[in-house]
């Protein structure tokens, strides 16, 4: 092992694209990774890059640019992702939740992206199959998906044609800090790389790589769990959520649904999205239990019954598999996109809790503009880990 | 388990996955079951690998020159066969 310009820690969607983008920007990269490539929360996940779930603002813009990325780069890349856009559709249960959602479309036409209220009628006319009780919803154009690991694939493939190297199932063990503390090299459990740069791209594991600097990055796994179809004729034609998941994922909206005990008791909302294999993948929920991914059957239960309501006609199709994953949960809900003021080398991009696939095209990018020096596509001084300067948090997140 | 397969033998039937596949799939840095798994879709279908892992596991060792116990097999996931989302949903499991 000798030594890198930029050493980037995890290979999940960010760590992989922050990897790509350096070395094609010229730099000499090595992507070191414990287990294999997307094998922790980017193979655990949903598939999509969306900006209706994103607030209005620097996270819709950031979603935005994420997506132009992912559209250039499936034209550019011979590894196939899956890559498609075919927009996403957001459905009101109720007169209040249809209110709301008029209100943040009319926020987000301002800003110029392509939303727009549909009522009824139409949204029958394209999810032929969704339950006829509902009120309107939001379609949003720009909405895209593609297969989560793939893309980490695409990625470490095309980045290796231009010289990336690839340190798979080497454990990253501490960070060597030199007598200024600046960043000197990256110890793993099969030896030491030099280099000046490194990125904890770590996901839920950051804070373990911060603390070896003695960082206290407040990023925390947020447990999901997916219910896999077997593969079937077309049950719906895009990404179709129900819009209180948007006001459990925030959780400064108090907002009541009415749903039942079990739903309640598990954080559980709706949504549903077409693979390019012609299953379906039904979600999800959020949930705080550490690192354990085990998939609990209540959970399980109560996504099936959540996922009926809106589409009944899954009742009589088979659920091949069910998977958890964890999600990094960043306190305040923006990722961290910054070199460390501290340590000189250190940088983080992580924390992007369940947008990691969804940003990882503009988070890579960005990364590789910070650290060329260059001004980035917009100002991210909001995305700074200086923000929680002073402040200390505890390990364990509880409910 | 000892033989050379041919690249064009299939290997997973439900998805339809070649012993070629599953090679230039090793080439790319899969060294597991669940490795070959993302980078092919062998194992995803809807025997869940119940008919390929082993094979898989040959192929693996095959190539890797690994010993037997080295090849881990995939991670076991809910449920254990399929079950409709209606009797899911409706607690009708044990």
């Amino acid at each position: 092992m000798n030594s890198f310009d930029v050493v980037v820690v995890g290979a999940g969607a960010v760590g992989t694209s922050v990897a790509y983008h350096l070395t094609k920007k010229g730099f000499e990269v090595a992507l070191v990774e414990r287990g294999d490539i997307a094998s922790g929360t980017s193979s655990h996940c949903d598939a999509v890059a969306l900006i209706c779930d994103k607030k209005p603002g620097i996270d819709t813009q950031m979603g935005y640019a994420s997506i132009q990325v992912f559209k250039e780069l499936a034209k550019e890349f011979s590894y196939d992702f899956e890559f498609h856009q075919p927009g996403s559709l957001y459905v009101c249960e109720t007169d209040q939740e249809y209110e709301v959602a008029a209100d943040y479309v009319k926020q987000q036409q301002a800003d110029g992206y392509a939303m727009r209220m549909v009522d009824p009628y139409e949204m029958q006319e394209m999810e032929p199959y969704l339950a006829k009780d509902l009120v309107g919803g939001i379609w949003t154009e720009p909405d895209s998906s593609m297969s989560p690991y793939k893309l980490c694939f695409a990625f470490v493939e095309e980045a290796k044609k231009l010289g990336l190297k690839v340190f798979d199932h080497h454990t990253v063990q501490g960070i060597k800090l030199n007598e200024k503390g600046s960043v000197e090299g990256v110890i793993t459990d099969r030896g030491t790389i030099k280099t000046k740069r490194v990125v904890n791209c770590g996901g839920p594991w950051a804070r373990e790589l911060g603390k070896m600097v003695g960082l206290d990055i407040p990023i925390f796994p947020r447990k999901g769990t997916i219910l896999i179809s077997e593969k079937t004729a077309r049950v719906c034609n895009q990404k179709v959520h129900e819009f209180g998941y948007m006001l459990s994922k925030f959780e400064d909206i108090n907002f009541k649904r009415n749903v039942s005990e079990l739903v309640e008791k598990h954080n559980v909302a709706f949504n549903i999205e077409p693979t390019k294999a012609d299953n379906f993948l039904l979600g999800g929920n959020r949930e705080y239990k550490g690192f354990d991914i085990n998939t609990e059957i209540e959970v399980m239960r109560a996504i099936a019954e959540r996922g009926i309501r809106f589409f009944p006609i899954i009742s009589e199709i088979n659920m091949i598999r069910a998977y958890s994953g964890v999600r990094p949960y960043c306190e305040g809900h923006l990722p961290i996109v910054s070199e460390v003021e501290e340590i000189p080398g250190y940088f983080i991009a992580a924390g992007h809790e369940g947008d990691g696939i969804s940003l990882s095209g503009i988070t890579g990018r960005m990364v590789a503009q910070i650290m060329a020096g260059e001004e980035t596509d917009f100002d991210i001084s909001k995305l700074n880990f200086s923000r929680f300067k002073g402040q200390t948090f505890a390990d364990d997140m509880a409910e | 388990m000892s033989q050379n397969y041919d690249d064009d033998m299939l290997v997973c039937r439900c998805e339809e996955i070649t012993v070629g596949e599953i090679r230039e799939a090793i080439r790319q840095g899969a060294r597991d079951v669940t490795g070959i798994k993302r980078r092919t879709r062998a194992g995803m279908g809807l025997c869940q690998g119940r008919t390929c892992e082993k094979l898989v596991q040959a192929i693996l060792r095959q190539e890797l020159c690994n010993a037997p116990e080295e090849i881990s097999a995939a991670t076991p996931r809910p449920p254990v066969r399929p079950i409709t989302f209606g009797a899911l949903g409706r607690g009708e499991v044990e």
